[in-house]
């Protein structure tokens, strides 16, 4: 099944650079070497601080902690102020794991509209444009070296939740800002970036891949 | 005017009215039922679960479902609403749907936020109730998690998340289908799927629908291919399997009847070497198959084509009466009289109607729609057949004939004196207990099934695509449920919840994958009345606490009294299954509440992914008002009764027959007439042991006319005698002709059908092979 749904954003992700490469027009060039760019790290880990302003809320909320992307698995969130709390976002599922280690998953399928949002998030944080611009209207500032993307949905259901998307990056992501169609803005900063080829064993066991014996 | 042409005009008489019958019939626009799920009897007690059957099939069923496939989801999506215009131009369906009204998932938190405070998860219920809720820990999470899109509350509405637990825990996604480029997209094969759906405009039993349906498809389907040579496309839906279905026994029929009917006119030119025999022949076979559709339509309003595909292998039954008559004809030589020679047959051709209608008697009543509906056909046209030898036949045929009987049976005839002088009857038992004794291990390896495909076989290739179609989407196309009634609307969302906690073992080792069912959108008023008050319990009951744990959080400081008022505001909301129902929201899921019947009311819990469906059972046994509705098991269960009821009555309808020829024969002949085709029925079921093909109802149902066909050859041979060689030919033209039309059926596409065939033609030609036994037997009657 994971095989399965790999392979399928291999191929959807090779077939729009194929495009991307194909196209008369400069920015899907630039777009398609961007995407290339920050995808040629197979795993990141990068710190981040979070800034949410929220209509219900008397002062900015702020939050930090490590992320982890994996091409191939997912994002890792591991909150570690004010609180801790791992949130997992895989292929299929997402995984809420509390302070106290209880994990509780759900299949993003289970709820409607929540599997392309999946999608959309692992794309963001992996600078994936190729599925970005399936989903979003890209228009692209900058160059590989300094660029800015900014995304307007493409469909009502995306709309619903989310008015915009702005991403901000060089060889990796460095800020991605939501602007919720409620009006609440996420504005989200990473540091310290670095590339790895691997995940380690405890983010393989996070994303759900490791099978240790307590598994059932 | 002679009472042969009297009797002549009477048929004549009879002959137009059976003929006007079917024009007027005709004229009016005959039904021609093809929907192979009517012939399944009604198998459940409870009508309501028939109701419910008959509106989930239609629910699942009544479209057509196809899913275009394409590398990337743009591209599926491009091709399904290019696939979906085609076939919305060519007219065939009422209503063709791909793109989708986007699903607001706001109108979903929007719908359920005025009834918040009613309603919580199984598992913060547990929480609330044990006071382990931890609220501060859920307002972080509420305020911090990176992911809180999909359907929820502000912030503001349900800062514990409690509210957005219950959204979640909607079971809306059981399908996996998303919304992508304005279409419904499933992923899976490596390839991305755009989901259209298209209602047939007309039903989907009716041809011309099926006709249009199909060519529809095919353009559509070449224009796809031509524009998108690797696009792929799946197909499901009743409207194929019933176009499948028809078309099988359309050629079925063809074949059969065009078979029995080639092979039953050369049989008779080869012994008669006369015209006048096949024209009459094939007069009474029309009379007596014009006879038995007529008949059928005036009693069941339609027919069905399964009726005519057996009726087209009756051909080599019915003309049988009249190849006895014939054979009488050509035995007298030149010294026929019509009359005397219709009086000497007589006996004869009653027994063998006297029989053929005990064997058909039996299927008439079964509980079968599609058996009763055969006997009546059969038994209709066996007998118009049968009267058409006595009205008519005498009248054409008064001129004595003139080829030599002798010459047309020579070799069986000297095989049969051969086997008359030098068999006696000593040996012919002896041969009967060595035969019995080799069928015996036979019996012993014979297996029965019954499968409920006997009835319905569905073509690979449809079953193949359904089967992925059902993997990549998610869709359902089940026909077990848990039926569940009630007094009032709540008592069956309060069974509903009883369930609920008997079913929670099973989805926990995922022996069921999940299930539908109203309750999980509307609780019970008692159980929201509990949900409220574990509201209070753990939320409310302390208002300076609340204000407390919001404030710390960081929350403006007149949110927790707006909650507290909220609350106090909605003390005697209730929701109601008339909310839901009146909802858009509902839509997908109306078809589950079956709603008021004549004795309370009625809903459906729909399992999915059932992997263990007698656990199932187990697990919804025995609570009050429900019950557990699997129609491929019923029908199942009931072939299996039917066909040990079956078997007990074969031995009984031996006994009837073996009264009737005892009354004609003594005790003695008529055991010996009778022996043969008892053999036969032993060595058939032996045969069916030893090759390893399973007994089935149809095969007992088979046996039964085994019976009623196989014991007419002995009464033939009996009554005529094998010296008079005329006699002979008529029983080896029956046998043929028999074994012919009943040989055809076995290649049946309906393995129901070829199961009968089959067990016709092994029967009756051991039957046939052992009826000389009765010329072992002395003081034969002399010619």
């Amino acid at each position: 099944m994971r095989r399965l749904s790999l392979a399928r954003i291999a191929g959807v992700a090779a077939a729009c650079c194929a495009a991307a490469c194909g196209a008369r027009a400069a920015e899907p060039d630039a777009l398609a070497q961007i995407g290339a760019q920050v995808g040629s790290h197979a795993v990141v880990r990068a710190e981040f601080t979070q800034s949410r302003q929220m209509a219900v809320m008397k002062r900015p909320l702020t939050s930090s902690g490590r992320l982890v992307y994996a091409r191939r698995l997912g994002v890792l969130w591991l909150i570690e102020q004010p609180l801790r709390a791992t949130y997992v976002l895989g292929e299929d599922r997402i995984a809420e794991v509390g302070a106290d280690g209880v994990r509780r998953e759900r299949a993003l399928r289970e709820v409607p509209g929540l599997a392309p949002l999946g999608r959309v998030l692992r794309a963001l944080f992996g600078a994936d444009t190729a599925v970005l611009k399936e989903h979003f209207e890209v228009t692209l500032r900058g160059d590989a070296a300094a660029w800015e993307l900014d995304l307007r949905p493409r469909e009502a259901q995306l709309a619903q939740f989310l008015a915009g998307v702005q991403v901000s990056g060089g060889r990796f992501v460095e800020a991605i800002r939501m602007s919720e169609a409620g009006g609440d803005v996420t504005q989200i900063r990473f540091r310290n970036s670095r590339s790895a080829s691997a995940p380690s064993d405890e983010e393989l066991r996070l994303f759900g891949e490791a099978a240790p014996a307590t598994r059932p | 005017m002679s009472s042969t042409r009297l009797r002549a005009g009477l048929w004549l008489a009879l002959a137009l009215a059976v003929g006007a019958a079917c024009a007027a019939l005709l004229a009016r626009g005959v039904r021609l039922q093809t929907d192979l799920l009517a012939l399944l009897p009604a198998t459940e007690r409870d009508p309501v679960a028939e109701r419910a059957i008959e509106r989930l099939a239609q629910a699942a069923g009544g479209r057509a479902v196809f899913l275009v496939g394409a590398r990337e989801a743009a591209a599926a999506a491009d091709a399904g609403r290019r696939f979906a215009a085609e076939l919305r131009a060519a007219g065939a369906f009422r209503d063709v749907r791909a793109e989708l009204p986007p699903v607001d998932l706001r109108q979903l938190a929007a719908f359920y936020l005025p009834h918040r405070f009613n309603l919580l998860t199984e598992e913060d219920r547990r929480a609330l109730a044990d006071g382990r809720a931890d609220l501060d820990g859920r307002l972080q999470r509420k305020l911090l998690s990176p992911f809180r899109f999909g359907p929820t509350y502000p912030v503001a509405e349900d800062p514990f998340g409690l509210g957005d637990d219950w959204l979640a825990g909607l079971p809306l996604g059981a399908l996996k289908l998303e919304p992508a480029h304005g279409l419904l997209i499933a992923r899976g094969e490596g390839l991305a799927w755009a989901l259209v759906s298209a209602e047939p405009a007309g039903s989907s039993f009716d041809t011309d629908t099926q006709r249009r349906v199909l060519r529809a498809t095919e353009r559509a389907e070449r224009t796809l291919r031509e524009r998108e040579p690797a696009a792929q496309l799946l197909r499901s839906g009743a409207v194929f399997y019933a176009e499948a279905a028809r078309a099988g026994a359309e050629s079925d029929m063809h074949f059969i009847g065009m078979g029995s009917l080639a092979g039953m006119l050369a049989l008779l030119y080869l012994v008669f070497r006369s015209l006048r025999p096949l024209a009459l022949g094939l007069l009474t076979v029309a009379f007596g198959m014009a006879a038995a559709f007529a008949a059928t339509v005036a009693v069941h309003g339609q027919i069905h084509l399964v009726t005519l595909v057996f009726g087209a292998s009756l051909i080599g039954e019915a003309v049988d009466y009249a190849v006895q008559y014939f054979a009488a004809h050509l035995g007298a030589g030149p010294g026929w009289d019509a009359q005397a020679g219709l009086r000497r047959i007589a006996p004869g051709l009653a027994l063998a109607l006297a029989t053929s209608a005990l064997g058909y008697g039996a299927l008439l009543l079964a509980p079968f729609p599609a058996l009763s509906q055969i006997a009546l056909f059969a038994l209709v046209g066996l007998g118009a057949a049968w009267l058409s030898v006595f009205l008519l036949l005498p009248a054409l045929l008064a001129r004595p004939n003139e080829r030599d009987p002798d010459r047309a049976v020579a070799l069986p005839r000297r095989l049969l004196l051969w086997w008359q002088s030098h068999v006696p009857l000593r040996a012919c038992f002896a041969a009967g207990a060595v035969l019995l004794l080799v069928a015996v291990p036979g019996w012993l390896l014979l297996r029965s099934d019954d499968d409920v495909r006997l009835l319905i076989a569905r073509p690979p290739g449809l079953l193949a695509q359904e089967a992925r179609i059902r993997a990549l989407t998610g869709m359902e196309f089940g026909s077990q449920f848990v039926l569940v009634e009630g007094a009032t609307p709540d008592t069956v969302l309060a069974s509903e919840e009883a369930l609920a906690g008997r079913l929670a073992p099973l989805l926990a080792d995922r022996r069921v994958a999940s299930y539908q069912a109203v309750s999980a959108f509307v609780p019970s008023a008692q159980r929201q009345q509990e949900n409220r008050a574990l509201w209070r319990q753990g939320v409310f009951r302390d208002a300076a606490a609340l204000r407390a744990r919001l404030a710390a959080a960081g929350l403006r400081d007149d949110l927790a009294d707006r909650q507290r008022e909220a609350f106090e505001a909605a003390a005697n909301d209730r929701l109601t299954v008339g909310d839901w129902l009146a909802s858009p929201l509902s839509a997908p899921f109306r078809y589950l509440w079956l709603g008021a019947q004549e004795q309370g009311y009625a809903s459906v819990l729909l399992p999915q992914g059932v992997r263990d469906a007698r656990a199932l059972e187990e697990a919804v046994r025995g609570v009050p008002g429900v019950s557990w509705v699997d129609k491929p098991a019923s029908v199942s269960r009931l072939f299996r009764s039917y066909r040990e009821w079956g078997a007990g009555w074969l031995a009984g309808a031996f006994c009837l027959v073996y009264l009737i020829l005892g009354a004609r024969y003594g005790a003695r002949l008529g055991a010996v007439v009778l022996a043969p085709t008892l053999l036969a029925v032993a060595l058939a079921l032996g045969a069916f042991g030893y090759s390893h093909t399973p007994a089935t109802l149809f095969t007992i149902m088979g046996l039964m006319l085994v019976l009623g066909v196989g014991v007419n050859y002995a009464i033939f041979l009996r009554e005529g005698g094998v010296r008079t060689a005329a006699t002979l030919a008529g029983v080896l033209l029956s046998a043929g002709t028999t074994l012919l039309s009943f040989g055809l059926l076995a290649f049946s596409s309906m393995p129901a059908l070829s199961g009968f065939g089959l067990t016709l033609l092994v029967g009756v030609a051991i039957a046939v092979l052992l009826a000389p036994m009765v010329l072992s037997y002395g003081g034969l009657p002399q010619a």
